[in-house]
C-alpha cells in the first residue's frame, strides 16, 4: 500500500506526528515511487521558496514606511500632542516637594553666589517660610470645560427643539434618505453588493440593507457598504474589511 | 509577554520582527511591491492607532498577517475586476510584472516564472501556500489565520502544490 499524496504533503511540512511520521520514512526507505513522488513536492516547495522575496528587496520598504510612521504617529501622536494636553496630577506632598527644590535651588545659588564673605565658616541659611499657600496654586486642563458645561450631545432632540422654541426659533425636522415603502421598487432594485467570507461562512448583503446567510437566513437587516466596511443603520461596523474579505460586487 | 500595539516600544518591537513577514505576504497575493508597501503600512497604522492588547508577539503577528492577508486579497479582486472591464474598452498588450525592473533586480528566470505561477493559483491555495512558504506558519496558525480547519489546510497545501507541480511543468521551467 503506498502513501497517498496529502500524507507526503503533510510529512514535507513536518506536520506528521508519530507514529505515521516513522511510518512513511520506513515506506520512503525502500519505495521508489513514493520516493520520486515525494522529492517532486519537495522540488516544487524548495522552488516557491526561492522565488521569496529577498531581505533586500524588503529593506527599503521597511525603512520606508517605519520613517512615515515616526513622522506621523510615533512622535506626533503620542509625545508632542500628551504634551501639550497633559493633566498634571500632583499631590500636596509631591507639591511640597517640588517647592522645596525651588527653595533648595534658591538657597544654594545664594550660598554660593550671595555673599563674598568666605572666610565666615558658619553657612548662614535664610529664613524661607516653606509652607505652600494651595490658594496660590491653580490646575488647568484643556478638558475642564467639556467637563463642566453639557456640550450639544448631552442634550436629547426632545430638549434642544424646546430650547430653540423657547427662544422664538421655528425648527422643521425631516428625515433625511429614508424613503417610503414601495413593493415594486424593492423587488425591482434589490441586488447583491457584497459578500463578505465570515470564517467560512458566506454572508451576502443586498442594496436592501439585508445581510443573509448561505441559506438565507437573515443575520443582520439595515445595513450597507461604506469604505469596504459593512456598517449598521447606526454606524456600527459588523464587517470590517480587515477581519473578513468583502468581495464588492457591482 | 504582553503586547500593547499602541506602545512605542513594543510597537517598534513588532514593527522590527513582523514587517519582513507581513511585507512578503503582501507582496507574493498581490505581486506589486508598491502595492504591498501601502498595504503592510496601512496594516501597521491601525495596529498602533487600535492600541489593542495582545497575550504575545505571535498574536500580535497572526493579527497583522490576517489583515495583511485580507487587504491584498481585497486589492487583488479589486484589481481584477477593474481590468476586466477595462479590457473590454481597449485590448492591450499586457506587461508582464514579474519582469520588470521595479526593484532594478533583474529576476532570475525561474523565479520569474514561480511568481507568476504562485499569482495564478486561485485563491484559497494562494492564500495557504503564500503563509506556508514565504510566512512560515505552520498548519495550525495558518488554520487560526484563515479562521479554517486544519484538515482543511492541509488539504489546500497538499491542492495548491498538485497546481503548482501542473502550472510550472506547462512553463517548462528547470526548478533548482
Amino acid at each position: 500500500m503506498c502513501l497517498d499524496d496529502q500524507i507526503l504533503n503533510t510529512y514535507l511540512d513536518n506536520e506528521l506526528t508519530e507514529p505515521w511520521k516513522s511510518q512513511v520514512e520506513e515506506h520512503l526507505s525502500y519505495c521508489q515511487s513514493c520516493r520520486t513522488r515525494y522529492q517532486n513536492f519537495l522540488k516544487i516547495s524548495d522552488a516557491v521558496k526561492s522565488a521569496e522575496l529577498t531581505a533586500d528587496e524588503i529593506q527599503p520598504h521597511q525603512d520606508r514606511v517605519l520613517s512615515m510612521i515616526e513622522k506621523n504617529y510615533l512622535s506626533k501622536g503620542k509625545s508632542k500632542q500628551s504634551f501639550l494636553r497633559r493633566t498634571f496630577k500632583l499631590s500636596a506632598p509631591q507639591l511640597m516637594g517640588v517647592a522645596a527644590a525651588f527653595v533648595v535651588v534658591f538657597v544654594g545659588s545664594w550660598a554660593v553666589f550671595g555673599h563674598n564673605n568666605t572666610t565666615d565658616s558658619t553657612i548662614l541659611l535664610p529664613d524661607v517660610n516653606t509652607t505652600i499657600d494651595l490658594n496660590n496654586i491653580t490646575q488647568t486642563r484643556s478638558t475642564d470645560n467639556a467637563a463642566t458645561s453639557k456640550s450639544l450631545e448631552n442634550y436629547s432632540l426632545d430638549e434642544i427643539l424646546k430650547n430653540l422654541d423657547a427662544r422664538g426659533y421655528d425648527v422643521d425636522i425631516r428625515l433625511k434618505s429614508i424613503q417610503p415603502l414601495s413593493l415594486d421598487k424593492m423587488s425591482a432594485e434589490v441586488k447583491p453588493i457584497a459578500k463578505i467570507l465570515d470564517g467560512g461562512k458566506e454572508i451576502t448583503v443586498t442594496s436592501d440593507g439585508l445581510a443573509k446567510d448561505a441559506e438565507g437566513t437573515i443575520v443582520a437587516t439595515g445595513v450597507l457598504l461604506k469604505d469596504g466596511e459593512i456598517v449598521a443603520s447606526d454606524g456600527t461596523v459588523l464587517w470590517n474589511a480587515e477581519e473578513t474579505e468583502i468581495v464588492e460586487i457591482n | 509577554m504582553e503586547i500593547r500595539s499602541g506602545d512605542e516600544l513594543a510597537f517598534r518591537q513588532v514593527y522590527n520582527e513582523v514587517f519582513p513577514v507581513v511585507m512578503k505576504v503582501a507582496y507574493h497575493v498581490t505581486y506589486n511591491q508598491d502595492v504591498a508597501e501601502d498595504i503592510c503600512q496601512d496594516a501597521f497604522i491601525r495596529f498602533y492607532d487600535k492600541d489593542m492588547s495582545f497575550p504575545s508577539m505571535d498574536d500580535a503577528k497572526f493579527w497583522l498577517i490576517r489583515v495583511v492577508k485580507n487587504l491584498s486579497i481585497n486589492h487583488v479582486k479589486r484589481k481584477m475586476r477593474e481590468s476586466a472591464s477595462l479590457e473590454k474598452v481597449m485590448r492591450g498588450p499586457q506587461s508582464n510584472p514579474f519582469k520588470d525592473g521595479a526593484s532594478e533586480l533583474i529576476l532570475k528566470e525561474s523565479t520569474a516564472a514561480v511568481r507568476k505561477a504562485v499569482s495564478e493559483l486561485p485563491e484559497i491555495y494562494k492564500t495557504v501556500i503564500v503563509l506556508r512558504e514565504y510566512a512560515g506558519l505552520n498548519y495550525k496558525e495558518i488554520a487560526g489565520v484563515l479562521k479554517i480547519s486544519e484538515s482543511n489546510v492541509k488539504v489546500r497545501v497538499h491542492r495548491a502544490r498538485k497546481e503548482l507541480e501542473a502550472r510550472l511543468d506547462r512553463e517548462e521551467v528547470n526548478v533548482p
